[in-house]
């Protein structure tokens, strides 16, 4: 039993050690950053954390909550006063999937709001970063074609060959999608996954030259992918957005989160998704080095 | 995450690098997960041995608290913290509530179990030697039901420290957490670390259990 009793003490400096920081000299209060259980999620609290304890708030984290079936209702009830969210996945939540969201990051983010407006929470700026379906070539296809944007496969896409999801021929984000708001022809599909294996493995034989990917996934510059620019917004505008409590969305603290959003692009997800899933650095120190990057520190 | 075969690298096993630089990561799961462990053992017998014995007694509470627990244990855990986490909030009692309830439910059943096989003679017995109820329930009742209770504590156990893993949906789950990690990154360390530290746990607590078992009932042989 003493071995136990010593175990749970350990436990318990190390817990204490964690958590909190504090940062300058006067403390303007205390922020407590949630997040969802991927490692985006912790990176983006971690970002937002670190800036704000930067800015003299004290801040503890409470990361790897699960879904948002856990996360909301720690929101609403103040166990937490912030998580990363994404605009429409967030529309979709809050107003009980009633399906309003569109590829228009600004009027999706309009509508969320109007749905948080009631339960006390607010949510800031969109930003240009976006976890989102996309479409994606290998370089060599990318090369060849000349391609930059989707609807540059328009003229060129009955040369090319689509894998995705089984169930893309039926979503109007997927196959329908492309044919209506692009025009594009595939010379054939095949059913695959999402992002997994099965694509990566037929990318790689050339059985496909677009796939369907998850926009800021960490492989995607290690696998020679580059995602199609979605330039007529068939994809639901996820774009990374803080939700927070009005209590604690001071002017101030909506401006610190709004310039870092407004910098925030997909390709430093990408980068710091990889710096996780390849090389298992931890997102403090994931966010810590971005923040250094762009003088947030300075 | 999945690693393509694109990739050429090869995740090892145990990636050494990681984890000497992580060991306060592993040792703060463990710590975390022998403390959720600990606390859901620990209420689970102090619920369910009075329980238990109230249960024995009456025949309609025996019905109540079997169906009750019954039920329970069919619950979503995702949805028993969705529905705690307004009253209870983020953190430990959210979490050790399912795991409590799981543990009532094992225990009690073998606490009724053991109360039942007292055989009727020793009872009458014990009554002739003109022991009033509460000390025959202490000194005759639950002595020959230990055994019984014993066999409950040790799957309540082992299956605690399994079950903790739930845990981590609300950013708890000792190990489970560093399971999580590992699925999540496609990243063998942690989740190899996990496991065995897990399956380490399990039998040192069995072993544990075993022990006081041979102190507290020496006239009965765990099996």
């Amino acid at each position: 039993m003493w071995l136990i009793a010593a175990l749970a003490v350990v436990a318990t400096m190390v817990a204490a050690c964690g958590g909190t920081t504090g940062g300058g000299t006067t403390n303007k209060g205390t922020i407590i950053v949630g997040g969802f259980k991927f490692p985006e999620s912790s990176i983006l609290a971690q970002i937002y954390g670190e800036a704000l304890a930067h800015d003299a708030y004290t801040v503890t984290y409470k990361l790897n909550l699960g879904t948002r079936e856990v996360v909301a209702p720690a929101l609403k009830n103040g166990d937490i006063d912030l998580y990363p969210g994404y605009a429409a996945t967030d529309l979709e939540y809050w107003n009980n999937k009633a399906g309003e969201a569109t590829g228009d990051a600004a009027a999706t983010t309009a509508k969320l709001n109007s749905h948080l407006q009631s339960q006390g929470l607010v949510a800031l700026n969109p930003s240009p970063a976006v976890d989102q379906n996309a479409f994606a070539v290998t370089k060599e296809t990318q090369q060849k074609y000349n391609l930059s944007k989707l609807s540059d496969l328009a003229p060129i896409g009955n040369q090319l060959v689509l894998g995705a999801g089984p169930e893309c021929p039926t979503r109007p984000y997927c196959l329908p999608g492309l044919q209506t708001t692009y025009g594009i022809h595939f010379k054939d599909f095949k059913a695959l996954d999402t992002d997994g294996p099965a694509t990566r493995a037929a990318f790689k034989n050339g059985t496909i030259q677009v796939g369907l990917v998850f926009s800021s996934d960490g492989d995607l510059n290690s696998l020679g992918l580059v995602v199609l620019q979605d330039d007529k917004h068939l994809e639901a505008a996820d774009n990374v957005l803080p939700i927070l409590r009005q209590k604690v969305a001071t002017d101030e603290v909506k401006n610190l989160l709004n310039k870092i959003d407004a910098a925030l692009t997909t390709a430093d997800l990408v980068d710091m998704n990889s710096q996780e899933s390849i090389q298992h650095k931890d997102p403090d120190a994931i966010a810590k080095a971005y923040l250094e990057k762009h003088n947030y520190f300075s | 995450m999945e690693q393509g075969p694109f990739l050429a690298y090869v995740d090892p096993w145990i990636n050494w690098d990681w984890l000497s630089t992580h060991i306060s990561l592993v040792l703060g799961a463990l710590g975390e997960h022998i403390e959720l462990t600990a606390i859901a053992l620990g209420a689970g017998l102090l619920i369910a041995v009075p329980l238990g014995v109230a249960a024995h007694r009456s025949a309609g509470l025996r019905l109540a608290a079997l169906g009750f627990f019954g039920a329970f244990y069919t619950i979503p855990s995702l949805a028993l913290f969705a529905l705690l986490i307004p009253f209870t909030h983020l953190g430990g009692t959210t979490a050790e509530i399912p795991l409590i309830g799981y543990n009532v439910s094992i225990l009690v059943r073998n606490v009724l179990v053991g109360l039942d096989a007292v055989p009727r003679d020793v009872l009458d017995a014990a009554d002739g030697m003109g022991y009033r109820p509460l000390p025959r329930l202490l000194r005759v009742e639950l002595p020959l039901a230990l055994p019984s209770i014993f066999a409950g504590l040790r799957v309540a156990t082992v299956s605690t420290i399994g079950i903790v893993t739930i845990t981590a949906l609300i950013g708890l789950g000792g190990l489970g957490s560093l399971i999580d990690k590992g699925l999540v990154e496609n990243f063998h360390t942690p989740l190899v670390v996990a496991m065995i530290l897990s399956v380490a746990l399990a039998l040192t607590a069995d072993l544990l259990v075993v022990m006081a078992q041979r102190v507290a009932v020496p006239w009965a042989r765990p099996v």
